[in-house]
């Protein structure tokens, strides 16, 4: 399975994709939301997004935006990976069409029970 | 307009503490331990850099976080799960700690009543100009032993 | 490393007589590390001083024993006992008409767990109202669970972010559980070597990542009060590590995608 790991900081990313990795997935990577839009018109195969939120260029709420007007993206994973962590701009971030919400700083465990909520990585026994 | 400043964040170094503990542990060191407050003594930073945030806001509330290169270059290291004592560029050095001030800033601003946006992080040599800024916090912390200058500025 | 092998056992014997929890060898690490706060809030010198005030003092003896329980846990832990319950054991407690389900969440530590049976039956089961005994030995763990107050890494970990929306409130730092939930819920000190508490007979009980640190004869004991609190026809979760088969044989496995289900074996009276 493919990712696509969203985060102006290329720290961040390199954390992500550690772990994402360690379950098993692909990765490609993009430094900022229409970077990102590029990628998924690239890798149409990507079956998950880890997506920041402050970023230049458009940021991850405006990427979750964008992919949700697309048909062909509908069945593309969203979770926001991000240290926005008022209530607030979760319910913006679901209403908008992400599927899941990871504050920073998180462990890796973190990412994948919410991976494993998602259904894109079998529980661990 | 004047009545905002009633309003002015109230945040405590308890929680900022808190907040900085919580990022080493998970994402700096993966184990608790390795962080404290500074006791004693403000200490002199050598060769320092400065890095912040802002969050847009009534008043805005600046996070500026300032260390010496060589403490930074540690932090990058141990974000990047580098080697001991590799090099580290400035690029890799201005994203890592950028995304050290990113996450104290943001979650900071989850605490704060009507925070704004964040602003996307800035590093510098020196700190940035902010004339009637008023301090909130003003601490030092010891991460491995090396000073780390937390503050949090009230903006005019 | 100040800790003496006579010091060890000392700990070692006092922590298994009171929670049954096995401290073999190799563990002095665990023992040294867990202790040293305590040693350090005491004033004295080292881990080794400390077991020494422990021989004299048995008003230490509560701390020592908490201090040595592993609480980790989290917001649907391993998702199929969840599952489960969602699919099967509410439904058929819902399809006999039942309004009220009692639960018991055995070794809660802090709480997650309660929570989670919470706030699925309230999500998704509105005809039902669920009653939820929660009970751990650690004062500690159940001091937060009766706060319902959880730290940001907390919530980020296993809890659907809608429910995190739905039913917590930020409170600063912490995240705070709505008081419909907190209501349903009580937290009660609980060895698992004693009888079981009150508020059976529980149609679900949840005893997960706790027979672990048990021997057999301990766990042979503790399934046995477990059944007698178990309503005819209640559901058993175990741990995803855990199970009856070798231990006590009155229990059957049902398959359940997944999950460590048990019911007792039907002996029909009548
Ligand atoms: C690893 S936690 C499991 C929490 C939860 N059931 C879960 O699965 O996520 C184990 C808990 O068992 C508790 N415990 C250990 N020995 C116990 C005993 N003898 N009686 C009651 N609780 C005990 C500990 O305090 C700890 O909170
Ligand atoms: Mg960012």
């Amino acid at each position: 399975m493919k990712a696509l790991v969203i985060d102006d900081s290329r720290v961040m990313r390199r954390i992500v994709t550690g772990i994402l990795r360690g379950v098993g997935f692909d990765t490609v990577e993009a430094g900022d939301g229409k970077e990102a839009l590029e990628r998924l018109t690239e890798h149409p195969d990507v079956a998950l997004c880890c997506i920041d939120w402050n970023m230049p260029v458009m940021t991850g709420f405006e990427f979750v935006v964008e992919a949700r007007k697309r048909q062909e993206w509908r069945d593309i994973t969203l979770m926001m990976v991000t240290t926005e962590g008022e209530q607030g701009q979760i319910v913006r971030a679901l209403a908008a069409g992400a599927h899941e919400y990871v504050i920073k700083p998180f462990t890796p465990e973190i990412i994948v029970d919410k991976l494993e909520l998602l259904g894109l990585v079998g529980a661990r026994a | 307009m004047s009545a905002a400043t009633e309003s002015a964040p109230i945040f405590e170094a308890e929680a900022l503490m808190g907040i900085a503990t919580d990022l080493f542990e998970t994402m700096v060191d993966g184990e608790p331990g390795h962080l404290t407050l500074w006791w004693g003594e403000p200490p002199e930073l050598e060769d320092s850099r400065f890095t912040w945030v802002d969050i847009q806001g009534q008043p805005a509330t600046r996070v500026l976080l300032a260390a010496s290169r060589e403490t930074g270059e540690q932090l990058t290291r141990a974000l990047l799960a580098l080697p001991e004592g590799s090099a580290v560029g400035d690029e890799d050095f201005a994203d890592a700690v950028g995304e050290v001030a990113n996450v104290v800033g943001g979650n900071i601003k989850s605490m704060v009543p009507d925070g704004g946006a964040l602003t996307l992080p800035s590093v510098a040599h020196a700190a940035p100009d902010a004339p009637g800024a008023i301090a909130i916090i003003d601490t030092y912390l010891s991460w491995r032993g090396a000073p780390l200058h937390v503050s949090l500025w009230a903006l005019p | 490393m100040t800790l003496t092998a006579e010091s060890f056992d000392f700990v070692a014997t006092l922590v298994r007589r009171r929670s049954a929890i096995q401290l073999g060898v190799g563990k002095e690490y665990l023992v040294e590390s867990r202790l040293s706060p305590l040693a350090r809030s005491a004033g004295v010198a080292d881990v080794d001083a400390y077991v020494h005030a422990l021989r004299r003092d048995v008003t230490l003896h509560d701390q020592v024993v908490e201090a040595l329980t592993t609480n980790e846990t989290s917001w649907f832990r391993d998702l199929t006992p969840f599952t489960a319950l969602r699919s099967t054991v509410l439904p058929e407690l819902a399809a006999a008409g039942r309004t009220q389900v009692r639960v018991w969440s055995a070794a809660c530590s802090s709480g997650q767990e309660a929570y989670s049976i919470a706030m699925t039956v309230a999500d998704e089961f509105p005809q039902l109202t669920a009653s939820i005994t929660a009970t751990d030995l650690s004062e500690q763990m159940l001091v937060q669970g009766r706060a319902g107050r959880y730290s940001q890494l907390e919530v980020n970990r296993g809890l659907p972010a809608i429910m995190l929306v739905k039913h917590f409130q930020r409170q600063g730092a912490t995240f705070e559980i709505s008081p419909a939930l907190r209501r349903g819920v009580t937290f009660r000190s609980h060895n698992l070597l004693d009888a079981p508490p009150p508020g059976g007979p529980f149609d679900v009980i949840f005893l997960r990542n706790v027979l672990i640190y048990f021997d057999v004869a301990t766990k042979r004991e503790v399934l046995s009060r477990v059944r007698s609190v178990l309503a005819p026809g209640g559901t058993l979760f175990l741990g995803a590590a855990e199970t009856t088969i070798g231990i006590d044989d009155s229990w059957q496995r049902i398959p359940s995608a997944g999950a460590s289900v048990y019911r007792t074996h039907e002996k029909r009276a009548a």
